[in-house]
């Protein structure tokens, strides 16, 4: 518990800067049908399942174009 | 010069609304936190995976070696995250054929690869000191009382080196017909680079000597003299990337 206290100022902005990731890339993947490989379910699961990397990954090799 | 204005404009519009910049800001800010808590915990760590009874001793982390995480951390990850990002900046225009209409129209060829330089520098150096900031902040929060030495040069070299990686991706660009052939062109070079650095008389002229001697600046083991060299070569080479990719550029058929 000391730990976790320690490390607060820490934990906290990466848990938020998880969150709006994972936020901005889920909603993307709902509102954006057309994706330059794989499919709806497969993103949804990447984006939520995969911490940081998987927003990231979306966003890069995964949108599709407008 | 109103042209200039109103494309680099463009770019910067173009980069939020493809999520680009967003990436780029996420990733660095992360790093910028990692770099102080890898330094605290990896004694720790150490400790809660070595075996019952074994002892080792670990000299309590620093200033220092925060700041040694951010050396290889930003060159290592943050730097291949922004070629990557960027190396698509030329080459989508072609594909799409966007700049077609545009070039028709009177806009000069040197002004897009100028806007696009300027903005891909405008956003590693926002990026950057970001990054810089965060890690700055919790470095002082964790280790207080210590000072380091030529931590503002330090961290300018670097910077100086990601300037020259973008003037190489806007030569990629104009060279080959897709994103790859930057990326390839970008990574070729930094290949050539590190095994310049074999030779010990060129190491001090040598750029990439800014993103992976910085440590030796910081404990004073280098002086700032030993860089100059690898900083005016650097900026020469921005400068040659720049005009011969505006060069080829204007010879392209569209």
């Amino acid at each position: 518990m000391q730990d976790i206290i320690e490390y607060l100022p820490f934990l906290m902005p990466l848990l938020i800067i998880q969150l709006i990731l994972l936020i901005t890339a889920l909603i993307h993947v709902l509102r954006h049908p057309n994706y330059r490989f794989g499919n709806r379910v497969i993103w949804i699961f990447v984006v939520v399942l995969i911490q940081i990397v998987g927003p990231i990954i979306y966003f890069v090799f995964g949108r599709g174009e407008e | 010069m109103r042209s200039y204005i109103a494309f680099t404009k463009k770019e910067f519009h173009e980069i939020w609304s493809t999520y680009k910049f967003f990436i780029l800001i996420t990733v660095f800010l992360l790093l910028g936190m990692m770099n102080p808590i890898t330094a605290k915990i990896t004694p720790q760590l150490l400790d809660s995976f070595m075996p019952e009874g074994m002892v080792i001793a670990i000299a309590e982390p620093t200033a220092l070696d925060s700041w040694m995480q951010f050396f290889s951390n930003v060159p290592q990850i943050g730097l291949i995250v922004l070629v990557i990002v960027f190396s698509g900046v030329m080459t989508s225009e072609f594909s799409r054929g966007t700049l077609i209409n545009l070039l028709t129209k009177g806009l000069s060829r040197s002004t897009v690869i100028l806007s696009k330089f300027t903005m891909s520098s405008a956003v590693w150096t926002l990026c950057y000191i970001l990054c810089f900031a965060v890690t700055y902040f919790y470095t002082a929060y964790f280790w207080s009382s210590e000072s380091i030495n030529n931590i503002g040069f330090s961290v300018f070299c670097l910077w100086l080196f990601g300037i020259l990686l973008l003037a190489i991706i806007m030569l990629g660009g104009v060279l080959f017909k897709n994103s790859y052939g930057g990326l390839l062109l970008t990574s070729g070079l930094v290949v050539v680079l590190m095994l310049v650095n074999i030779v010990p008389n060129l190491q001090n002229y040598n750029p990439i000597s800014l993103a992976s001697n910085n440590m030796a600046l910081l404990t004073g083991d280098v002086p700032i003299s030993d860089f100059t060299g690898a900083i005016v070569i650097c900026g020469v080479g921005i400068i040659a990337f720049i005009t011969s990719a505006i060069i080829l550029f204007k010879k392209k058929q569209m």
